[in-house]
């Protein structure tokens, strides 16, 4: 088993990682790349959840991260992948904010999250939850899930944006509470599951169309 | 008992979901749901009863919970879905022979509506805050394909941005309960009840003040998001344009207040946790706000789904504004005006979903003459936009005057003399559309003869409900405001 110093530096280690993906989204322009990004994120989130359960004895997450590995590190990337293909749309081509300043933004974000989390972290009372050192992380993840869908337009990405979002959101679950009651987890699991699917379903119905997904060419709605 | 009657409320509607799903025929689907809503209906007002006995009623070891505010919204719920439901059948078949609508997907409409009239339920009953979330959530995701149940461009557009929209929001408002059930953790040490709002209630005053203020703005951005607070408003325009009328009236009848309830449970938590000037503030603001954003779009507008959907962004903004000035008359007027406010956006919905029948179009400038085409819904939309606008002898004068008395009352004269100015800007552009429409020389396409007269009966029961709240309020709803106005006070 893992005691839990050691699983504290791996979860240290794989939360550096899962921010990394989150920034060499923002520097890419290829969905694909995207989605094999979050995947990998999704698996290191997992990991992290794992990490909780041996090293903390929390077994009420163990569902939550097995979930979190078969759908979003497997299931939704796979499907996701399909929607590329059919659609044949593989590149964000027009940004409203260029790679280099993107990432730059994100730099300045997580120095944001890191401002935000300190509140909350000198809240605590027990100082043995060395796991929340991972909640400026976490923050900085939703974040730049909100900056990603803000300036890219495909709708993949979006949804990529979105889970990103989420995974932060998980992450900081972990971080600063061990993650939530087993029936909400699984609940809010189950909700993003089927927003995810319903969210490609429409990028299918919107291709079919509209000939492209760009989000920006939804715009006779206004007013 | 207890446990009874909560599977009563939640699973009639969730059986009718899952019968519907399997029903091939048209009649005997739709004879289900009406059935369903009128038995949850009942359901619902016995829940009524117990907690006005009780003060509460709780089960399965608090995990369902009810008090005078949750059996408050989960009546106008069910009232409003047995509203919509009968509308529906007589709506839908007429979409159905006018060929707008492919038959075989009818069976879906009804699947939906009965799934999203349960999510709602099951925000209101639970009294776990991870729960009210998932229901939340849910109520986008049974929506997203009745938004989008027209399948034009349009409404993909419109439900697309829909669903992101409130899936950001939600988002954001999950960590603001991820932080509620933090700061709870630290004073409650088991993690089974740090979600039940009861239990973060009794421990409120250990709960941490600056995590839990934190807490309340996630959670106002998030669920504001999905009440149509501005500046996260701007999904509605669009769902409640391309949305069926029904669809959108139980949206604003129903989910806005799903939504609002949902707010008001944290504000009470905030409220009691870190005294009454935070949270207050922060309502007052955004309701402004929200008033202020619709008028332009009122006094501008084209499509009169969207007129209605801004004129819906402005009573929620009206809503969040007296619950912020934190008195007990403030209270009691945002309370009746989330009553009076879903009546008449029932009847103003569902007329103009028989006026577009009638003129297949929701632009403004289209129809015109209506009185002449369909003289009913014409007359019943006339009336209810003089209900809406706060007119006396219908229910939101008496709402809006009230409220209005608790600003004053409450030393905000400067937000309460903005609030009826914005009030008073909203009627100028309703009469100007409503009477374009209603009055002048009809079109040549247009086809004359009242598409359903059931619907006109059930408006018209509708707006003798507002005229009687706004003239003779039953001693019982004073009673029953009055003790929610105790669990509001926390």
């Amino acid at each position: 088993m893992v005691d839990a110093n050691t699983a504290s530096h791996l979860i240290d280690i794989f939360a550096a990682t899962i921010l990394v993906t989150a920034f060499l989204i923002v520097s890419s322009r290829s969905l694909l790349f995207y989605v094999r990004l979050f995947a990998l994120q999704s698996l290191l989130l997992g990991m992290v959840a794992l990490l909780v359960v041996v090293g903390y004895g929390e077994s009420h997450i163990l569902i939550a991260a097995v979930l979190t590995i078969l759908i979003k590190a497997i299931a939704i990337p796979v499907a996701l992948n399909r929607i590329i293909k059919k659609i044949e749309v593989q590149k964000e081509i027009a940004l409203s904010i260029n790679i280099p300043l993107s990432l730059l933004i994100c730099g300045a974000l997580m120095i944001v999250a890191s401002s935000v989390a300190e509140p909350i972290l000198a809240a605590q009372h027990q100082t043995t939850q060395t796991v929340s050192r991972v909640l400026p992380s976490s923050i900085a993840m939703m974040l730049i899930g909100l900056f990603i869908m803000m300036t890219r337009k495909k709708g993949v990405t979006q949804i990529i944006g979105l889970l990103t979002m989420e995974n932060g959101l998980f992450l900081s679950g972990l971080a600063i509470t061990y993650g939530m009651p087993l029936i909400v987890e699984v609940g809010i699991f189950f909700d993003i599951m089927v927003a995810a699917m319903i969210l490609g379903v429409f990028v299918f119905r919107i291709n079919q169309t509209f000939e492209t997904i760009n989000i920006d060419e939804l715009r006779s709605l206004r007013h | 008992m207890n446990l009874a009657i909560f599977f009563l409320v939640l699973g009639i509607p969730l059986t009718a979901t899952i019968c519907c799903i399997f029903i091939q025929r048209r009649w005997v689907f739709q004879a289900t749901t009406i059935t369903a809503t009128a038995l949850t209906a009942i359901a619902a007002c016995i829940l009524a009863v117990m907690v006005f006995v009780n003060t509460s009623v709780s089960a399965q070891g608090g995990f369902f919970y009810a008090d005078a505010l949750s059996a408050y919204v989960i009546l106008i719920v069910t009232g409003s879905a047995l509203v919509v439901a009968i509308y529906s059948v007589g709506y839908l078949d007429r979409q159905v022979s006018d060929g707008k609508i492919d038959p075989k997907i009818l069976r879906l409409y009804f699947v939906l509506l009965n799934l999203f009239h349960s999510t709602m339920l099951l925000v209101l009953l639970s009294n776990n805050l991870g729960i009210m979330w998932i229901g939340i959530e849910s109520t986008t995701l049974a929506t997203a394909f009745l938004v989008a149940f027209y399948d034009r461009e349009s409404s993909l557009e419109a439900a697309w941005k829909y669903v992101i929209i409130s899936s950001v929001g939600i988002t954001l408002a999950l960590f603001g309960i991820i932080l509620t059930y933090y700061s709870g953790l630290n004073a409650v040490h088991t993690s089974a009840d740090a979600l039940n709002w009861t239990t973060l209630m009794s421990v409120a005053q250990k709960l941490d003040p600056s995590i839990l203020k934190l807490a309340f703005v996630f959670v106002l951005i998030g669920f504001g998001t999905k009440a149509g607070l501005a500046p996260m408003h701007t999904w509605k325009p669009d769902a409640y344009a391309e949305a069926p009328a029904p669809v959108t009236a139980l949206m604003a009848a129903g989910l806005v207040n799903v939504a609002l309830y949902a707010i008001i449970r944290f504000y009470i938590l905030v409220n009691k946790s870190v005294g009454t000037t935070f949270a207050p503030t922060l309502l007052i603001t955004f309701g402004l706000l929200s008033m202020a954003v619709a008028l332009p779009f009122i006094l501008v507008q084209k499509d009169v789904k969207r007129l209605l959907a801004y004129s819906s962004v402005e009573h929620v903004g009206i809503i969040a504004f007296a619950l912020g000035l934190g008195t007990p008359l403030g209270y009691f007027g945002a309370l009746l005006h989330m009553l009076n406010n879903a009546i008449v956006k029932l009847v103003m919905f569902l007329a103009v979903g028989n006026i577009r029948i009638a003129y297949n179009s929701k632009i403004i400038r289209r129809i015109t003459g209506a009185i002449k085409i369909v003289p009913a819904s014409a007359t019943l939309l006339f009336i209810g936009m003089f209900a809406l606008t706060g007119w006396p002898p219908f229910g939101l004068f008496v709402s809006e005057l009230t409220i209005a008395t608790a600003g004053f009352g409450s030393g905000n004269i400067f937000p309460t003399v903005l609030f009826l100015f914005l009030v008073a800007a909203v009627f100028v552009g309703l009469i100007s559309y409503v009477s374009e429409m209603v009055f002048g020389e009809p079109p040549a396409n247009a086809r004359a003869g009242e598409p359903s007269v059931v619907s006109i009966i059930v408006l018209t029961g509708l707006l003798l409900i507002s005229v009687v709240l706004g003239t003779a309020m039953p001693g019982t709803l004073f009673e029953f405001l009055q003790k929610i106005v105790m669990v509001l006070k926390g």
